[in-house]
C-alpha cells in the first residue's frame, strides 16, 4: 500500500482516501501541511468559512521505531493570527496515521446544518457519526465515553466548547496514554477552524495497518541507533536528566532566575514566588501525590518529559502540566500555587482552550479591572464563562489581543494577534527576534533546534555575536525541518551537542525515503518550509510591519535588568532578507 | 557583608545539612570575605566547574570568572538543568 491522503469534504460528508502525489514525496508534517494549505487555500479566506481547510500530518518518520517522534503538524489559516499555521503534539494519533500510511488528513468545506460530525477512520475506510451528544460537554468527561464507545485502542483528536463558540484561542486535543485530552496542539485557534466545518471528533483505529515503509532499513536503523545513543547519553536527554526529571518546568527557576519570566501580564521578569511552582517542586508534589512521572505522551520517547498531574490523593488527574501553561496560568497571573495552576490547565484542557493563550488573555483581563491579579478562583471563574457561553466568555475565547481590545489594555503581549510564551524578549532579546518574524505569531518552538555551525549554513553559534537575526533564521530553519520530520524539539541538544544525533536524525529520513541527503541539507529544507509560509502571509496582507513586537516591549523597561527590546528594525528585518 | 548564593536541583545534595526533598532552592547568604568570583563560591560549596551549566549573577547570565560582590544575588544550576535557548544568552564574563 502506498501513501495516501484522506480528503474530506464536510459540505457532502464524504470521505475518499487519494494517491500520494510524488512530488510531495519528501514531505511530512509542517512541510506538508503548510504546502498544502499554501496550494489550496486562499490567503484571503475567512479563516472559519468553507474555503479555509485544516490539515493533519504526521511527521516523515512518526509511527516507526525512531526515538522521540510521535508529533504531529496541524495546519490551517489562522482565526487568530488571520496567517498560515502550523500548531504541533505528540500523540499515538501521529503514530498511527504514520502506520496506516495516511500522509495528510485534509478537512474541507463546511456542514450547513447545526450538527457535530465524528469520523471515524479506519485502515480500509471511513464513516461519520453524529456527534450531539457529545457537544457542550467538557472532554475530560467526553474523551471517556469515546473510549467505552470505540474501545481503548483508537486514538482521539477533538475540540471543545472554546472552539463551539468559534474562539481564536481553541486548540484541537489530542489523547495522551492513559486517554487523558492533555495533548494539544493549542495555537492559532485552529479549534475553531475544525469545529466551524462540523467536524468535532476524529477517531483513529489502526488495525490492519501496513506500517511505515522504510525503504533503507539499514541507514534507517543505523540512524535509530546513533539518535537513541545521543539522547540516552546527553544529561539533558537522558533517563534521569532534566527533562525526565523535572519536565519542561525545569525552565521556570531558570528563566526567572534570567530575569526573564513574565510576571503580572508582563510588568516584570522575575518574581521569587515563581520557585513555589517550579518543576522541582512540581516533581517532589507528584511524587507524593501518586500521579506519575517521568511519562511519555507518546510510545517510543526516550526522553518522557511528560507526566500525570492529579489533585491531592491523585484525583481528578490533569495530564502534564507544561512549563508554558504553568508560567502563562501563574506567574503570568501572579498566581503561584501549583493546586490553582492545576485546576485551570484542566479546566483549559477540559474546554480545549490553548493554555499559552488562556494565560495571557488572563493577565490582560486581570489588567483591565476584570479580576484582580493573583485571584485564582476568579480566573476559574472567566473560564467558566467560556464553558457557559456567556458574551464575556465569547470575548475571552478570542484571545489575548481580543480581550484586551474589549477592555481597553494597552500592554498586549501579541505577535501577529498570538499571545507570548515564558520568555520576555526584553530580557531574553534573540527569541523576541524569533516572535517578532516567526510566520506563526509569537512562538517559541519557532526558534530553537540546532546549532548553527553544525549545520553549516552561515551565521555562528556564538552567544556573544550581537548579530541576532543569523541566529534566528538558522534557528527557525532547522526547527521547521525538525517540524518535518516529525521529532519533538527537545531532541535539538542531544543533537547540537552530539553530532552522531544529528546525523542519525538524517539517516533516518533517507532510510525512510530511501534518499541520500546529508546534514547540509537540512537548512534549505527548512528554508523551503518558511518560504512557503511567507508567501501564504504576504498574499494574506502580512508586510514587514507586522514582523515587530508590540510597542510596551520597546518603551517600558523590564525589572529587574530594566531592559528594552532594542533590537532595531533593519535587524529583524535582515532575518528574512524584506 | 554577605552574597545571596541561590542553589537549585541536584547540587543542592553537594550542601550539607540540608534536605533535598526541601524542593524549593536552598538560599544561602555567605560571606563576602575571600570571594571575588563564581569560582570562588564553587570552591567554598566544594562543587566542580563540570558539574555546573547555567550560572547567574544578578539575572544575567555569566562565567566562572564572572566577579561578584556584596549585595550580589548568584544562581547556579546543575549540569543536568542545562535546557533550550542556551543559543539565546550570551555568557557575560570577567577577565
Amino acid at each position: 500500500m502506498a501513501k495516501r491522503i484522506l480528503r474530506v469534504d464536510m459540505t457532502k460528508l464524504e470521505a475518499n482516501f487519494e494517491n500520494f502525489p510524488a512530488d510531495f514525496a519528501a514531505l511530512g508534517g509542517r512541510a506538508l501541511t503548510s504546502t498544502i494549505v499554501a496550494k489550496e487555500v486562499d490567503p484571503l479566506c475567512h479563516p472559519l468559512g468553507a474555503s479555509n481547510k485544516l490539515v493533519f500530518a504526521p511527521g516523515l518518520v512518526t509511527g516507526t521505531k525512531a526515538p522521540t517522534s510521535g508529533r504531529i503538524s496541524v495546519g490551517g489559516k489562522s482565526p487568530l493570527t488571520g496567517g498560515i499555521k502550523e500548531a504541533n503534539a505528540g500523540t499515538t494519533f501521529a503514530q498511527k496515521l504514520g502506520r496506516m500510511r495516511i500522509a495528510a488528513i485534509v478537512v474541507e468545506g463546511k456542514h450547513e446544518e447545526d450538527d457535530y460530525y465524528l469520523l471515524k477512520v479506519t485502515n480500509d475506510g471511513t464513516e461519520f457519526i453524529k456527534a450531539n451528544k457529545w457537544s457542550n460537554k467538557g472532554l475530560y468527561d467526553v474523551y471517556k465515553e469515546l473510549y467505552k464507545e470505540f474501545g481503548d485502542k483508537v486514538s482521539i483528536s477533538g475540540v471543545g466548547i472554546a472552539a463551539e463558540i468559534r474562539g481564536a484561542a481553541s486548540g484541537i486535543c489530542f489523547n495522551d496514554p492513559e486517554g487523558l485530552p492533555s495533548r494539544y496542539a493549542g495555537r492559532g485557534g485552529l479549534g475553531a477552524v475544525m469545529a466551524s466545518k462540523g467536524l468535532k471528533f476524529i477517531v483513529v483505529d489502526e488495525t490492519g495497518a501496513p506500517g511505515v515503509e522504510i525503504l533503507n532499513e539499514e541507514a534507517f536503523n543505523m540512524g535509530v541507533k546513533k539518535l537513541t545513543n545521543a539522547l540516552t547519553s546527553h544529561d539533558v536527554t537522558k533517563p534521569g536528566g532534566a527533562l525526565n526529571s523535572y519536565g519542561t518546568c525545569v525552565l521556570v527557576n531558570i528563566i526567572n532566575e534570567a530575569g526573564g519570566l513574565p510576571q503580572r501580564n508582563f510588568s516584570s521578569g522575575q518574581d521569587d514566588r515563581s520557585e513555589k511552582v517550579s518543576g522541582e517542586v512540581k516533581a517532589e508534589e507528584i511524587k507524593k501525590r501518586g500521579g506519575v512521572r517521568p511519562h511519555f505522551c507518546s510510545p517510543g520517547c526516550v526522553i518522557q518529559c511528560s507526566e500525570v498531574w492529579t489533585k491531592p490523593g491523585g484525583k481528578d488527574p490533569v495530564g502534564v502540566l507544561e512549563f508554558e501553561s504553568v508560567w502563562a496560568l501563574g506567574p503570568n497571573c501572579s498566581i503561584y500555587d501549583l493546586d490553582v495552576i492545576g485546576e485551570l490547565n484542566r479546566t483549559c484542557n477540559d474546554l480545549g482552550l490553548d493554555t499559552i493563550e488562556a494565560g495571557d488573555l488572563l493577565g490582560v483581563a486581570m489588567e483591565g479591572g476584570l479580576l484582580e491579579f493573583g485571584d485564582g478562583k476568579g480566573a476559574l471563574k472567566m473560564l467558566n464563562e467560556i464553558k457557559n457561553k456567556t458574551p464575556t466568555g465569547r470575548i475571552l475565547a478570542n484571545g489575548t489581543a481580543f480581550t484586551a481590545q474589549a477592555f481597553g489594555v494597552t500592554r498586549v503581549p501579541v505577535v501577529k494577534g498570538q499571545g507570548l510564551p515564558a520568555y520576555d524578549p526584553r530580557a531574553i532579546k534573540g527569541i523576541g527576534v524569533t516572535y517578532a518574524t516567526t510566520p506563526q505569531g509569537a512562538d517559541h518552538t519557532a526558534g530553537y533546534a540546532i546549532a548553527t555551525e553544525i549545520m553549516g549554513v552561515g551565521g555562528t553559534a556564538d552567544p556573544k555575536d550581537t548579530n541576532k537575526s543569523d541566529l534566528s533564521r538558522n534557528l527557525q530553519l532547522a526547527t521547521a525541518a525538525i517540524d518535518a520530520a516529525g521529532y519533538c524539539l527537545f531532541i535539538a541538544f542531544a543533537i547540537l551537542d552530539i553530532p552522531e544525533g544529528l546525523e542519525g536524525v538524517v539517516d533516518t529520513l533517507n532510510g525512510v525515503l530511501g534518499a541520500s541527503l546529508t546534514v547540509n541539507d537540512v537548512a534549505g529544507y527548512g528554508q523551503q518550509i518558511i518560504d512557503t509560509e511567507r508567501a501564504f502571509n504576504k498574499a494574506a496582507g502580512f508586510t514587514e510591519k507586522d514582523d515587530r513586537l508590540p510597542e510596551f516591549f520597546l518603551k517600558e523597561p523590564l525589572p529587574p535588568h530594566n531592559e528594552v527590546f532594542n533590537v532595531s528594525d533593519e535587524e529583524l528585518d535582515k532575518v528574512w532578507g524584506t | 557583608m554577605t552574597i545571596l548564593v541561590k542553589i537549585f536541583g541536584d547540587l543542592r545534595k553537594k550542601i550539607e545539612g540540608y534536605n533535598i526533598s526541601d524542593a524549593l532552592p536552598l538560599n544561602l547568604q555567605i560571606e563576602s570575605n575571600g570571594i571575588d568570583t563564581i569560582a570562588d563560591i564553587l570552591n567554598k560549596f566544594s562543587i566542580e566547574k563540570e558539574e555546573t551549566y547555567h550560572l547567574f549573577v544578578n539575572g544575567t547570565y555569566s562565567g566562572y570568572n564572572k566577579k561578584v560582590k556584596d549585595g550580589d544575588r548568584v544562581g547556579l544550576f546543575p549540569k543536568n538543568m542545562s535546557l533550550l535557548y542556551k543559543w539565546y544568552f550570551e555568557r557575560n564574563e570577567d577577565e
